[in-house]
């Protein structure tokens, strides 16, 4: 009942991050042309959750919060995204969270205020029951 | 109105059964009673269910001649009556489970039982035994012996609860605690499942009232209806009480609206402060968390905790 075989060996981590080093590029092309959204819609696609290497994780992190950080209107930014992002939307916002550094919590808890009125308590509860697929 | 004095611990799971009249229960003290109806009063069997630790849930069978409990010791009681020893008997499922087994339901055939787990997965096992059980014809259950397991269900990454079958035994619902709701069509060598997910707090049970609409309710004190629609698909429709449309929809009682103010609170931003107002959200009639739905002949009976 191993699990093991859903999970990307080590040697698959590398294919993974050249990946998110692309995404990384495109993400600040698109936030040079101030689209903020689309900037985070590409930073949470594709996002490897199904990987327990943690530089993978961290990788894409960092892309994350670098279009996280650039939103200035929240409410705009969930007039056009998707409701299939808000569970991986709000998983990232706990690893922000969890950083501790002023300006990156006080812009997740702004977008968090936001994600909860929207998406409702149910999707704190599958960021916080899931311990297998995590940011 | 009588009362039922027996267990020495909390009474974990309770049954009645319609047609025998019998009632079964049990108890985080590893014991199970049966209980019949002679004359006034009402008198327990005890069934030895060897178990080591707590009895969780319990159902009879839909032929009212077995019953299942589901227990912390990762096992399933299939338990029966022997009429030579005037006791009932009870045989174990050891295998499969990694967790406690929270919720067990039988499905129409009275041999294929689903069980969900702390371990997230939903089973559904054989437990045909002979001299109880007749053989059928069709191959579903023609080749299964006691035990074995049939299908594994490996859609929630947390605890599963609430397992129940649809009245013609064709479609399985079961909940996840992480706000999620699980329909699994045409269970057998390929099931078609299908995750929906909600935006309120967990649900602990579910109940079909038709072969298309699943009652279910959970630590939102509310009852939730989902439904299939013409295409098979499940979702989420309304709540069963009514409920005003407050403007804004954060509001869920005086102890969030206030531990979520402190928490956006602390942002320099200073939100406004009509996030911390308490209120209750109107036509609520339970108070705590909804366990456990079940129908009898009465139209419904909602046990709470």
């Amino acid at each position: 009942m191993a699990r093991v075989e859903g999970f990307v060996e080590a040697d698959n981590a590398e294919a993974i991050i050249t990946r998110i080093e692309h995404k990384s590029r495109k993400i600040e092309s698109l936030l040079k042309q101030y689209k903020p959204v689309e900037a985070l819609k590409t930073a949470l696609e594709g996002s490897p959750p199904m990987t327990r290497d943690e530089r993978c994780k961290s990788a894409n992190w960092i892309v994350v919060h670098r279009a996280l950080m650039a939103i200035k209107d929240v409410e705009g930014m969930f007039a056009s995204l998707d409701p299939e992002y808000y569970d991986i939307l709000m998983k990232y916002l706990y690893r922000g969270l969890s950083t501790g550094d002023r300006p990156t919590c006080e812009q997740c808890l702004r977008i968090h205020e936001k994600l909860t009125e929207r998406a409702g308590l149910g999707c704190i509860l599958r960021c916080l029951a899931d311990t297998v697929n995590t940011v | 109105m009588h009362v039922l004095q027996k267990h020495d611990q909390i009474v974990s799971g309770i049954d009645w059964s319609a047609k025998s009249n019998q009632i079964v229960t049990v108890s985080h003290d590893r014991n199970s009673y049966v209980w019949n109806h002679e004359g006034a009063e009402w008198v327990p069997m005890l069934v030895i269910l060897r178990l080591n630790r707590a009895a969780l849930c319990v159902q009879w069978s839909p032929n009212e001649n077995k019953f299942a409990v589901g227990s912390g010791a990762k096992t399933v009681c299939i338990c029966y009556y022997e009429q030579e020893n005037n006791w009932w008997v009870s045989k174990l499922i050891r295998k499969k489970h990694d967790s406690s087994v929270t919720s067990v339901a039988w499905h129409p055939n009275n041999i294929f039982l689903a069980t969900t787990s702390t371990d997230g997965k939903c089973r559904v096992f054989s437990t045909f035994i002979k001299g109880v059980d007749k053989r059928e014809s069709k191959a579903g259950t023609s080749d299964s012996k006691f035990g074995e397991q049939i299908i594994q269900l490996d859609l929630s990454f947390s605890w599963a609860f609430g397992v129940k079958w649809s009245p013609s035994g064709n479609t399985l619902a079961y909940v996840g605690h992480n706000s999620m709701i699980y329909f699994v069509d045409d269970v057998g060598p390929s099931p078609l499942a299908q995750n929906v997910a909600f935006r309120n707090l967990p649900l602990r049970d579910v109940i079909f009232v038709s072969e298309k609409m699943v009652v279910g309710v959970g630590f939102d004190c509310n009852p939730m209806i989902f439904a299939a629609d013409e295409t098979g698909i499940w979702s989420f429709i309304r709540f069963l009480g009514e409920r005003k449309i407050s403007s804004s929809p954060s509001k869920h009682g005086s102890q969030f609206s206030e531990a979520f103010g402190k928490l956006y609170g602390q942002s320099k931003y200073g939100l406004s402060n009509d996030t911390v107002e308490p209120s209750r959200a109107d036509g609520v009639i339970h108070e705590n968390c909804i366990k456990y739905l079940s129908t009898t002949l009465l139209p419904s009976i909602y046990c709470y905790y």
